[in-house]
C-alpha cells in the first residue's frame, strides 16, 4: 500500500474463535479462548478474568461487566490519542482531494463512433447530445426517420445514455445534427477514428 | 441475513466485464467517498472482479477470492466486516449499549432503545435506508453492519421497534467465509 493512503487498521482476531479479541466474551466459547487471550492479547481483558478458568455464575458475569467497562474507558483514552493522529492525516487527504481528483466537468461535445458489428454491418453511436439539452428519445426518433433505420437510446458505459443508430451514417449525421439542433455547433462534433478523437469540421 | 450462509447458497459466479466493474466501483465510491483513494488497491483494475450471485437476490463482490462487498437487489454496496475493521471510518456509525451486543451477535435486528439508551450513540445525520456500521459500547471495532429502517431522528423520537436491520454481523455465515474459491 502506498504511504499517503490511510493504512488499514490491524485488528487482532482471536486465534480460537476468529472474532476480534474484544468480542471473545460474546463468542461461542469464551472459556476456550482464554488461554489464547492470555498469551496473545494481554490488556484486552483484566488479567484475573482471563486467568479464572471457571466462573460461569451470573454474579461473576455482572462483575466482569463492571470491570470490563473500567477497561473500556482506559482503552478509549488510548484510542482518542490515536484518533487525533488519524484526524491530522484526514485533513491532508481532504486537501489533496480537491487538487488532483476534482471531477472534470463534462465538456459539451457530441461524439460519433462507428462500431463494426459484422464485416459489412455497423452501428453508429452518437454520444453527448443530451449535454446540449436535446431530448434523446426525440433525437433517436428523428435520426431513425431521416436515415430510415432503427435508432434507439441505449445506456452506455457508466450510466450515460447514448443513441445507437443502425448502419453507417457517420458522414451525413454531422450535417443532420447541426441542421436540426442549431444549439450544436459543428466544432463540437467529433469522430472517433482508430481510438482517436478527430474533429468533424 | 447471513445467519445461515455457506457455499451451498451460491447460485452462480462469474467474472464481470470491465464496464460492470466500472459501475460497481463507481457506486462504491459514491457511497463511501473516504474509500475512493483506496479503491485502486482494493479493486485493482488488473485483477478480475468476480460477482457471486446467491439466493435472495444477494450479490457478493469478490476480488482475489476475498469477499469485499455485498448488496441486495439493486441496493447500496456494503463492505464486509473484515474490510470495515480495516477502514473503520468509511461508514456512519451507530453504537448500541452493552446489553444489546449478545442479541446483535446472534443476528437480531437493532431495536431503537438499544441505540437511545445511555450506552448508545446515534449519528443524527443518518437518513433512513442507509448502511451504517454498528459499534458497541466499550468496544473499538464494529460488530455488525446494518441498514437503517428509520432516520436517526425518528429513532430517537419514536424509540420503539426495529431501528436498523442487521445485515451482517460477527460470526455469521459471511464472516466465516474468509476466502471463497
Amino acid at each position: 500500500m502506498a504511504a499517503e493512503k490511510p493504512a488499514p487498521a490491524k485488528v487482532l482476531y482471536c486465534g480460537v474463535c476468529g472474532l476480534p479479541a474484544e468480542y471473545c466474551e460474546f463468542g461461542p466459547d469464551f472459556e476456550r479462548c482464554k488461554p489464547w487471550l492470555r498469551a496473545h492479547a494481554p490488556g484486552v481483558y483484566p488479567d484475573e478474568l482471563v486467568a479464572s478458568s471457571s466462573g460461569g455464575d451470573d454474579k461473576d458475569v455482572g462483575k466482569v461487566g463492571e470491570r470490563l467497562q473500567g477497561v473500556s474507558i482506559s482503552t478509549a483514552d488510548g484510542s482518542t490519542s490515536a484518533g487525533g493522529a488519524s484526524a491530522s492525516s484526514k485533513t491532508e487527504e481532504v486537501k489533496r482531494l480537491p487538487g488532483g481528483k476534482l471531477k472534470k466537468k463534462d465538456k459539451q461535445e457530441v461524439i460519433i463512433e462507428k462500431i463494426v458489428r459484422n464485416k459489412r454491418k455497423c452501428v453508429t453511436v452518437v454520444k453527448g447530445l443530451d449535454l446540449f439539452g436535446v431530448k434523446l428519445s426525440d433525437a433517436s426518433k428523428k435520426l431513425g426517420k431521416k436515415f430510415a433505420t432503427g435508432a434507439s437510446v441505449v445506456k452506455g458505459p457508466t450510466e450515460k445514455e447514448q443513441i445507437d443508430v443502425q448502419g453507417d451514417i457517420s458522414y451525413d449525421v454531422v450535417d443532420f445534427i447541426t441542421a436540426t439542433w442549431p444549439d450544436v455547433p459543428e466544432s463540437a462534433v467529433y469522430f472517433i477514428e482508430d481510438g482517436r478523437k478527430v474533429a468533424a469540421a | 441475513m447471513f445467519k445461515k450462509f455457506s457455499s451451498e447458497d451460491i447460485s452462480g459466479q462469474n467474472q464481470v466485464k470491465a464496464s460492470v466493474q466500472r459501475r460497481i466501483r463507481q457506486s462504491i465510491a459514491e457511497e463511501y467517498p473516504l474509500l475512493e483513494p483506496l479503491l485502486e488497491d482494493m479493486l485493482p483494475k488488473k485483477s478480475p472482479m468476480i460477482v457471486v450471485k446467491c439466493q435472495n437476490h444477494l450479490n457478493l463482490v469478490v476480488v482475489n477470492n476475498v469477499p469485499l462487498f455485498f448488496n441486495i437487489r439493486d441496493g447500496p454496496y456494503m463492505p464486509t466486516l473484515r474490510l470495515l475493521h480495516q477502514y473503520p471510518n468509511i461508514m456512519k456509525k451507530f453504537q448500541v449499549d452493552r446489553g444489546a451486543i449478545k442479541f446483535v451477535l446472534s443476528g437480531a435486528n437493532i431495536m431503537c432503545p438499544g441505540l437511545t439508551s445511555p450506552g448508545g450513540v446515534l449519528d443524527n445525520e443518518v437518513e433512513e435506508e442507509t448502511p451504517v456500521a454498528i459499534m458497541a459500547e466499550g468496544k473499538q471495532h464494529a460488530l455488525a453492519i446494518g441498514f437503517t429502517k428509520m432516520s436517526a431522528k425518528d429513532i430517537s423520537t419514536i424509540n420503539k421497534g426495529i431501528g436498523v436491520d442487521n445485515m451482517h454481523y460477527l460470526n455469521d455465515g459471511l464472516w466465516k467465509m474468509e476466502r471463497l474459491e
